[in-house]
């Protein structure tokens, strides 16, 4: 097998609160080839998002590191792409200059950016609205704006913190479809992190399932369906056994993590 | 075509005149309500004399001068006390303090340290008007959007672009919305800082025209203060509604 394009060695991440330390995240090993798309699933509170945050460099970990072609990630920089749950989009900014803010930000030359920026609205289907502001468009739109700016910033990683959580449901369907689609024409490494099963298994090669907090890596699920994939697979027979079977394997998280979740509101309550 | 809004002005104010109008008929007291014909009369009076000319100049040169000044130490001080924890550790119950304080009941105290020409005026002016530009910048700069800062964090951004990026252009309208509520506050700093004592200004026609029961030339002046407060919060509104639009995107009017 090739030099993976993104792996973690043992990450561990723990947080003080209130005195207290809080284990986050426990030896993580995770690999992931260039050019693939994995999923990370798992009940709330797992440490998905703090997860990605530790690979893209916006928090340090407690120890173990996070690899980008072999190299540290000490701190965000141009080779990853992070694209939040809420778009995060400049009000002030018009669509175009919302996309361009990475390599602006980065110091690259700002014509080519802006090039490089339509032809990536044009991708994600927003050609035309380069002078609208976010005010002016809708979640979706605002969305697909938010993807089309990890994509100029020209990192060959994505990472993707449930980018369509905020969506109603059929816009998120299509933003599924979108999202292959792009994900096939531009090559992209992406870690994809989600609530919904039956999008990790829509969207990935292969669907990592965490445990409760302190999140670990329970089981690693390959995804062989054919692509590329359309929604209909999605009402296919085998797509609904890789959904039941990641289903029971979060399954006994989600309760856990509910549990623990009542215990702590009871607690706090009787304080 | 005259715009619904414009049109809903000149009713109003039409209706208003002409109630006017017929109180002063009614009540025929000239020391109380002058009629609109009077006043208008006077203004022209005034203008030719040339005392409404300098009253309306020195008063501009102390609200100039203290709203200027409010304006770069407001806006100044904000963003120092934005930068350093401990600056505003130290400054910030003064603010509070001064904020509160009705600081016209200064207006004596800075004529007799100041005397009574431009400079007390204007440091009262200033005082009035410097709070509400000093607290808005401070917590527009304080309040940026969470999500914005992640976003620009995740592209590198250094403490400096952060800053020129995403915590100034987010204060603006915070800063604009300021300028709006110390716009009217200076304006009554001008007026009461000359009801203390001075040799010309606006407020001071009203004083003058008080003591000598000409009703119209106070009329005359108090309609220009009005027509100064409206035109510039109307501006100022202006300016937020082109600078932020997003803030008005979902405001019902009723």
């Amino acid at each position: 097998m090739n030099a993976p394009k993104l792996s973690t060695r043992d990450l561990c991440k723990s947080f003080q609160k209130d005195g207290v330390s809080i284990e986050v995240l426990r030896g993580l090993n995770i690999n992931v080839a260039k050019g693939e798309f994995v999923s990370i699933v798992g009940a709330s509170g797992c440490g998905k998002t703090t997860f990605l945050r530790l690979v893209n460099g916006l928090i340090r970990s407690s120890s173990g590191s996070a690899m980008i072609d072999g190299r540290e990630v000490t701190a965000p920089g141009s080779d990853i792409a992070f694209v939040f749950q809420q778009d995060g989009l400049l009000p002030w900014r018009n669509v175009i200059d919302n996309t361009i803010i990475g390599p602006e930000i980065q110091g690259r030359n700002l014509g080519e950016a802006r090039d490089l920026a339509s032809s990536f609205l044009n991708l994600v289907g927003l050609r035309g609205f380069e002078k609208h502001y976010p005010h002016e468009l809708s979640g979706g739109m605002r969305q697909r704006v938010n993807m089309a700016r990890a994509l100029t910033a020209g990192a060959e990683v994505l990472l993707m913190d449930e980018p369509f959580a905020a969506l109603d449901a059929q816009t998120r369907e299509i933003m599924q479809t979108e999202l292959t689609r792009i994900w096939s024409e531009t090559g992209k490494t992406v870690l994809f992190v989600t609530h919904q099963i039956d999008e990790a298994v829509f969207l990935s090669d292969r669907v990592l399932v965490f445990t409760v907090r302190p999140g670990r890596l329970k089981e690693e699920v390959f995804v062989k369906l054919p692509r590329p994939r359309e929604l209909a697979l999605k009402r296919s027979p085998e797509f609904g056994l890789y959904v039941d079977r990641i289903w029971r394997l979060i399954e006994e998280e989600v309760r856990e993590s509910i549990r623990r979740e009542t215990e702590e509101a009871l607690l706090a309550a009787r304080r | 075509m005259i715009s619904p809004e414009v049109r809903r002005w000149i009713v109003s104010f039409g209706v208003a005149a002409i109630l006017w109008e017929a109180v002063a008929w009614y009540l025929d007291n000239k020391l109380f309500l002058v009629r609109l014909g009077a006043i208008g009369e006077r203004f022209v009076e005034l203008i030719q004399s040339g005392e409404l000319i300098s009253d309306i100049q020195v008063s501009f040169i102390e609200f100039a001068g203290g709203f200027g000044l409010a304006i770069i130490i407001g806006i100044g001080f904000g963003v120092l006390m934005a930068a350093s924890r401990r600056v505003r550790d130290l400054f910030d119950p003064w603010v509070s303090m001064l904020y509160a304080t009705p600081t016209i009941a200064l207006g004596p105290l800075f004529m007799l340290a100041f005397g009574i020409g431009y400079t007390s005026k204007i440091a009262l002016v200033f005082l009035t008007a410097v709070f509400p530009i000093l607290i808005n910048t401070l917590a527009g700069l304080k309040t940026t959007d969470r999500n914005l800062l992640e976003v620009v964090r995740s592209f590198g951004a250094t403490p400096r672009q952060i800053y020129f990026k995403v915590r100034i252009p987010g204060a603006l309208p915070f800063i604009i919305a300021g300028l709006r509520v110390s716009v009217a506050r200076a304006l009554v700093g001008v007026v009461v800082a000359e009801l203390f004592g001075a040799r010309a200004g606006l407020g001071f026609l009203i004083f003058r025209s008080a003591q000598s029961f000409d009703t119209a030339g106070l009329f005359v002046a108090v309609f220009i203060l009005a027509i100064c407060g409206v035109v510039c919060v109307e501006l100022l509104k202006w300016i937020e509604i082109r600078l932020a639009p997003w803030r008005f995107n979902n405001i019902e009017e009723d």
